[in-house]
Formats: structure tokens, C-alpha cells, sequence
């Protein structure tokens, strides 16, 4: 009789057992980062791949654009991607996203192979709220320039260290970068505000625009309303198709509202390519641009849409290793230490006129909001809406094979984090009270949330 | 009958217990082959030698112009010119696996980029600026690697003759041959055990934060199959073929695209069958086709030694061979986008359910 009902309960146990696989499998959702776009890869190319579900014939197009990402220009007049500069910061995409992924920060002062660079600015506003331009610099510092030009400036780079002590009595050393501007063509204002702004990673771009703009706005909360501490405020910035204000979703600051905006922008500034969305070369109304030429524009429409499309439909990584103890442990303190009220897990996209990208469940971590990052990662310069402390809160997804795509490359918006533990201990402002749980937990704790980021 | 009622409760207890958590199984996790020898081989016998002649013949090619400098004679052009050609295979040989320094250093855009920046070259050229190797380490991609080098050494139309040579030119050539000598020996040393030691990551695949799992490996290795081969087919031979364009095709100057072309498909070959010359011991990709399907790995061998043969024998120069005979270049390309094809599609399939 004991033996039987014994085995009643252990009959009783594995059905339950049985239920609770099939809730876990509702829990599994996550791992499908992109929904349906999501793809199965971890190497050194996984962020080099188009969306798993796009039709055969647009998967023809996306390898097509992939050459246009991979494409260096030169200087005019020539006879194929011609209309480099005369300033410029890179030859092409790739040079800054390398592998489609995070930069290198810049080695030494005067590197200039590195995919970061600085927006300049001065106080105060443009006609649309956005920075204000400097004189004979604009809006972004070109640290290179076609052969017989000036390039503008290079960068400088001194490091401040910082000690941190974890509860448990350990303690770590940061590094944090401060930029300024060695040798300048010509002086600069004294009142220049400085943001540096390392190549953040390109894939997952068209789900991200595809994210009802409704649902964004619906978790602002900009006055704290709720009194968590965490406000969120989505920014407005100029979107110049419809030549009206926008939601920004891209860029450190979500300072640009669309995929092509935001492509043609970097042509322009990064490249000094000119198109219908930037005409004019970046030193336009300055001392130093020369060699301008003729025609309308350096690359056509077709060329800017199509390296758009490029960067919609490149796929977002499968988180991994779910089902390790340790990566299930560091999720949950993941939500514990309230990391995920602004790395919001989850959202579904709405309508997209690439109906691959339409109504998926996806998992970016973010809220695409800016949050008040404190006084160690502010750069002081405001953008649009964003202020001198506030930044967007960058997605996850991938962010743990951003080191397999490039061993090189580092964290944050100046890539002063060489890891990711370094990077959460740089946030302050309205994630404080989640680097102070961080603080904290025991090591395995601690290492537990660093091993559920890395399986994203 | 009790007992028998307990047997059939213990037989359904352990049956759930069982398939209670088949939908959980993560399919990487039942990973069984050992494919060390084939990983070891590739990377051994296959990625060393060529990186390792990429190295030798890029210092010849610095020698060689070196001497052309001093004594510019149109045999010494020639030498170098061949030179040129000679250093070119291996680097062409070494595109089926563009990853880990060749990307990660920025060595690709230093050794091959393309076009030539020809305004700033010709802007250099008339400057005042010392030409030392130094000097072109400092300057973009564009300025400098194999394709200004056969751009100084054929000419914009491919016919320059020693006489044509300014003094600048040769000292410019000097410069960017000890530059690309330089970029070659790193690129050959950060693979090596004793200096990098990239190779690591595939001889410990299965082990390492890259490569988590062999499989992995390999899937890296098939991809980057992959991606040469749609670079050939859908963008080296199609850009100039299709816009009917040779300001679009790559080794031009030097007539050299047949020759580039046929290497690219020849690293695919080296790597799928895990030979490299005489080097190698045949434990390629191949032998993990020819374990799942036979067939079709007597199909991929067969085709892509046809692909190599249909490009070399194009009739002329690549050039020539656009105008002139269209439907044999698209022959050639339709081969090369099938490769491509299997890769990506039946190759992947079976790598995906190792």
C-alpha cells in the first residue's frame, strides 16, 4: 500500500513535471530574440546575416546592399564610388561597424582608425531644437580629409580612474575617457560642448522602426509620475522626409527617427558622401571645402535605400544557453535589480511595410526612452530633447557576442567599458539604485547576471 | 492483478518521466563526432601554408620592386609584375576564410582594397611628401595595398612600359610593397602558435569562448565558403558582366581576374577538401559530406573543380572575355552561384545537424 502510494505521488509529480515543461516553453519566447527574423548563429559572424524569413528574392537584394556597406569611396573625380570628403571620418561602413558590430575606441590620442567620433556643438538650439553647429566645424568633428585638404581636428584622450567596491569587500578599477580636440585647422570656441560616440552595432535596426510608436510613448513617464525613480522621455527630433517632428529611435541619443535618416546621415557626416537627404557636403560654409564637385549628389536614391535596406534586414542572434542554472539565476536578477524597467524585454512590432518585419514578438531590452544616466556618463550636450546626462537606452539583443564578432570591441557610448560588468557599473542617474543591488551580490551573484547578458 | 496495476503505473510514471522534457533538449547539446582531425587539418595544413606564402611572396614582391627601383629595365618590370601575380594567389587562396585578424586587425582593407583612390595617388605623387613605408601604414586602404600596386605597375589601361615611370612612382611603389610585406608577415604571424596564435581557437573548438562547440567551428568555416563564393558570383563577376562595366572589375590592370577568380574558387577547394598544394591529409568539409551524403559530395567536388577549369578557360583576358563571349562568362558564373547555392543550402543543412 505505501509502495503504491508512493507511486501515485510520483505519477502525480511527473504530470506536473510534464505542465510545467509546457509553461516553460511560453518562457522560451525570449530566445527568439527577433521572432520570426530571429537566426540560430554564435560565431564570429553572427551578426552577418539576413532576417531568417525574408523572401528569397529580397534575400538577393540584402546580399546586393551588403556591398554597399562593404564599399570604400574615393576622392572625385573617378570612375566607381567616388565623392569621398573632402572631411571625412571613414572610407566606409564597415570600417567603423566592424562585422556589422560595436567599434574599436580609439588606442591612443590622434588614433584615427577607430569607429568613434565626436559630435561638437555650442549652447543652445537650432530652428528645429536641434545642436547648435560650430562655425567652420559643424556638427561633428572630421578627423580626416582627402589627400592636400585639412582634416579638422583629431581627438585627444586622457583617462580618470575611478575604484569601486562591491559589498563583499572586493573592488575594481574603471577607466573613463575625456576627449578634447588636438590640433584644430583653426581655434575653437571655448564654449564647445564634446560627445563622443562609438559605432554602435547595426543589426536589428527594422524591427526596432518597426515598434508601434504608441507603444514607446505609452512608458514615458518624464515627471516620475509613478515614483520608481525612473522617469523616461522619449525624444522629438526632425525627421527630414516629412519635414516635421518625429519619435527619435536611433542613435545614442535617439536623435534620428528613421533607418534611412539615419544611414543617409552617416554617408554624409561620417563619409562626406552627399544624397538627397543630405545634399550639402558636411563642411559646407567652411574655410576648409575645397574640391567640391558638380554634381547633385555623390551617391543616388537608389544607392541610400538600398544600404537602408541593408540594415533593416540583417537579423538579430538567438539568445543562448538558456537553460544553464546560472544564465536562469541572472535573469532573475536581472528583473530584481530592476534592470528591465528600462531594458524592457519585450515588445511587438506593428505594421512594417516589409512584411517580414511585421506583428513579431521581439525581445530588444530596451524602452527606447532616454533615462538620466548621472554625471559619469554625461557628455554634457544636449540633443534635441536628450540633455547633457540623458541617453537612450540601447538594446540588448547580441550584446553577448559583441567580443566574438570583434574581440576589440568595448561598451557604452565612448566604449569605456572594456566588459560587461564594467558597464553596468558605469550607470548612474536613474539606474543607480540597480548598480547599488549590483553592488550588492555575492560574486556568484553578480556573475550570474553577467552570464544571462552574455547569452543574449 | 494489484501487482500488475502497480507495473502499469510504474511503466506510464517512467514514460512521462521521459518525454517530459524531449521539447527541452537543446540540439547543440547532443553533439557526438569528434571532428578535431578535420579542424586540426584546416586549420594545420590549409589556413597556415597559405597565410605562410601570402607572407614569403609579398617579401619577394617588396624585393623585387626594390631592385626595380635601382635598376628600372623592362625584364625587372616584368619581375615584378610577376611578382605581383605570384603574391596575389595566396591572398586570393585565403578569401574562403576572411575571418578572425585578416578582419579583426583591418588588414583586408590594407591589403585589397578597391578602387584605387587614383586622385590622391596622383596628388601624392605630386607632393612633397617622403614615400616611405611609414608614410603609406598612415594612409587609407585606398592608397595603397595590392590594387595601387598593380595600378603602379600596369598602368590605368595595362600597357605602361619602364620609360613611363617618374622616379616618385618607383619610390612610391617601394613604400607600398614594404607596407603590404609588413601587413602579410602580421597577418601569417597572428595565426601562428608561437605568435598570435589564432589558431587556437580552432584547434580548441569545443572550448573556447569563439567556438563554443566544434560544430560551431565549422559552421564559421562553411559560412565563410559561402560568402567567397557569393562575392565571386554575385559581385566580382556579375558587377562588370552585368553592367557590362571594367571600371567594375577588380584586377583589371594587370588582367589578372580569371587568375583572382579561379583562386577564390580554389580556396573554397582547399578548404572543402582539406588540402592545400601537397599539404594536407584530404580531412576537409568533405569528409563530413561524404558521411551524410556521398552523392553530393561527389556532386561539389566535381563541380567545383569544372567551376576553376570554365574560368580559366575563358577565351582572352576577363576583360576581353565580357565583350566578347557574354554567355561563357555567365556559364562560368552560374557554376560559381551554384556552389554558392549548395553551400548555403544542402552543405549548411547537414552542418546544422551535426
Amino acid at each position: 500500500m505505501n509502495s503504491r502510494f508512493f507511486l501515485l505521488i510520483l505519477f502525480i509529480a511527473a504530470s506536473i513535471s510534464c505542465q510545467k515543461e509546457n509553461l516553460t516553453i511560453v518562457d522560451r519566447e525570449h530566445i527568439r530574440a527577433g521572432g520570426e527574423t530571429t537566426i540560430f548563429k554564435s560565431g564570429p559572424d553572427a551578426f552577418s546575416y539576413p532576417l531568417a524569413n525574408l523572401r528569397t528574392e529580397l534575400v538577393t537584394k540584402h546580399f546586393m546592399a551588403d556591398a554597399n556597406f562593404a564599399a570604400h569611396f574615393v576622392t572625385s573625380p573617378a570612375p566607381v564610388q567616388d565623392g569621398l570628403g573632402p572631411q571625412f571620418n571613414q572610407t566606409s561602413c564597415e570600417s567603423c561597424h566592424i562585422r556589422n558590430g560595436r567599434s574599436n575606441r580609439p588606442q591612443y590620442a590622434g588614433d584615427v582608425n577607430t569607429g568613434l567620433l565626436l559630435r561638437i556643438s555650442l549652447p543652445g538650439v537650432g530652428e528645429v531644437g536641434q545642436p547648435l553647429a560650430v562655425p567652420e566645424f559643424g556638427t561633428q568633428l572630421q578627423t580626416k580629409a582627402i589627400f592636400g585638404q585639412e582634416a579638422e581636428g583629431t581627438l585627444d584622450i586622457s583617462w580618470v580612474e575611478k575604484m569601486i567596491t562591491f559589498l563583499d569587500g572586493e573592488s575594481i578599477t574603471l577607466n573613463k575617457p575625456e576627449f578634447q580636440i588636438k590640433n584644430p585647422y583653426i581655434p575653437l570656441p571655448d564654449d564647445l560642448q564634446i560627445s563622443p560616440r562609438n559605432a554602435p552595432a547595426v543589426y536589428g535596426l527594422g524591427l526596432i522602426e518597426a515598434i508601434p510608436e504608441r507603444d514607446i510613448l505609452q512608458n514615458e513617464d518624464p515627471y516620475d509620475a509613478d515614483g520608481d525613480g525612473i522617469s523616461g522621455k522619449a525624444n522629438r527630433v526632425w525627421d527630414l522626409q516629412t519635414q516635421t517632428h518625429a519619435l527619435g529611435r536611433f542613435g545614442w541619443k535617439a536623435s534620428t527617427p528613421t533607418t534611412i535618416q539615419q544611414t543617409a546621415d552617416a554617408f554624409n557626416h561620417d563619409m562626406g558622401i552627399t544624397n538627397f537627404l543630405f545634399p550639402r557636403e558636411n563642411c559646407s560654409d567652411q574655410a576648409n571645402c575645397n574640391q567640391l564637385t558638380d554634381r547633385e549628389f555623390d551617391i543616388d536614391e537608389e544607392f541610400l535605400t538600398t544600404t537602408s535596406f541593408y540594415f533593416e534586414t540583417l537579423a538579430v542572434p538567438a539568445a543562448r544557453n538558456q537553460d544553464a542554472p546560472e544564465v536562469i539565476k541572472g535573469k532573475q536578477i536581472f528583473e530584481e535589480a530592476r534592470c528591465s524597467s528600462c531594458h524592457l524585454p519585450k515588445h511587438v512590432t506593428g505594421h512594417h511595410d516589409l512584411e517580414e518585419l511585421a506583428y513579431q514578438t521581439i525581445y530588444p531590452y530596451t524602452d527606447l526612452l532616454l533615462h538620466d544616466m548621472g554625471p559619469d556618463l554625461a557628455d554634457n550636450r544636449p540633443d534635441f530633447l536628450a540633455d547633457g546626462s540623458e541617453w537612450r537606452t540601447p538594446p540588448l539583443w547580441g550584446i553577448g557576442l559583441t567580443q566574438i564578432v570583434n574581440p576589440n570591441a568595448t561598451f557604452l557610448h565612448d566604449g569605456r567599458a572594456n566588459n560587461l560588468e564594467e558597464a553596468i557599473l558605469w550607470h548612474g542617474g536613474e539606474a543607480k539604485s540597480s548598480v547599488e543591488h549590483y553592488l550588492k551580490l555575492s560574486k556568484s551573484d553578480r556573475q550570474s547576471l553577467i552570464s544571462f547578458l552574455s547569452s543574449l | 492483478m494489484k501487482k500488475y496495476s502497480h507495473l502499469i503505473l510504474i511503466l506510464f510514471t517512467f514514460l512521462l518521466l521521459q518525454t517530459a522534457c524531449k521539447d527541452d533538449v537543446d540540439p547543440i547539446a547532443d553533439e557526438t563526432e569528434d571532428y578535431s582531425d578535420v579542424l586540426h587539418n584546416i586549420a594545420n595544413n590549409v589556413i597556415l601554408p597559405t597565410y605562410s606564402d601570402l607572407k614569403e611572396r609579398a617579401e619577394e614582391l617588396a624585393d623585387i620592386t626594390s631592385n626595380l627601383e635601382i635598376n628600372p629595365t623592362p625584364s625587372n618590370l616584368l619581375a615584378a609584375q610577376e611578382a605581383w601575380v605570384n603574391a596575389r594567389s595566396p591572398w586570393e587562396q585565403s578569401e574562403g576564410f576572411l575571418f578572425g585578424p585578416v578582419d579583426e586587425e583591418g588588414l583586408d582593407p590594407s591589403l585589397d582594397s578597391w578602387p584605387v583612390n587614383v586622385t590622391d595617388l596622383n596628388n601624392v605623387l605630386n607632393s612633397s611628401n617622403n614615400l616611405t613605408v611609414e608614410f603609406l601604414e598612415a594612409q587609407e586602404g585606398t592608397l595603397k595595398g595590392f590594387h595601387t600596386i598593380e595600378f603602379l605597375l600596369w598602368g590605368e589601361d595595362g600597357t605602361k612600359s619602364i620609360d613611363e615611370f617618374t622616379d616618385r612612382e618607383f619610390e612610391y611603389l617601394s613604400a607600398a610593397t614594404g607596407a603590404l610585406a609588413n601587413d602579410a608577415a602580421s597577418l601569417a604571424d597572428l595565426w601562428l602558435p608561437a605568435s598570435g596564435n589564432y589558431i587556437e581557437y580552432l584547434l580548441t573548438a569545443g572550448d573556447n569562448i569563439l567556438f563554443p562547440s566544434q560544430k560551431s567551428a565549422i559552421e564559421q568555416i562553411v559560412d565563410a565558403l559561402e560568402i567567397i563564393a557569393d562575392e565571386v558570383g554575385n559581385g566580382k563577376i556579375n558587377d562588370p558582366l552585368s553592367s557590362q562595366d571594367l571600371s567594375l572589375e577588380e584586377s583589371r590592370f594587370s588582367a589578372n581576374s580569371k587568375a583572382d577568380f579561379a583562386d577564390n574558387i580554389r580556396s573554397i577547394q582547399n578548404i572543402y577538401l582539406g588540402m592545400y598544394g601537397n599539404a594536407g591529409n584530404n580531412k576537409g568539409i568533405n569528409t563530413i559530406i561524404a558521411a551524410n551524403n556521398p552523392q553530393l559530395n561527389t556532386k561539389i567536388k566535381n563541380l567545383l573543380e569544372q567551376t576553376i577549369i570554365l574560368i580559366e578557360n575563358l577565351p582572352g583576358t576577363f576583360s576581353e572575355a565580357i565583350f566578347n563571349n557574354p554567355s561563357l562568362v555567365s556559364e562560368a558564373q552560374d557554376y560559381v552561384r551554384n556552389i554558392e547555392r549548395i553551400l548555403a543550402v544542402e552543405v549548411t543543412t547537414i552542418v546544422a545537424e551535426l
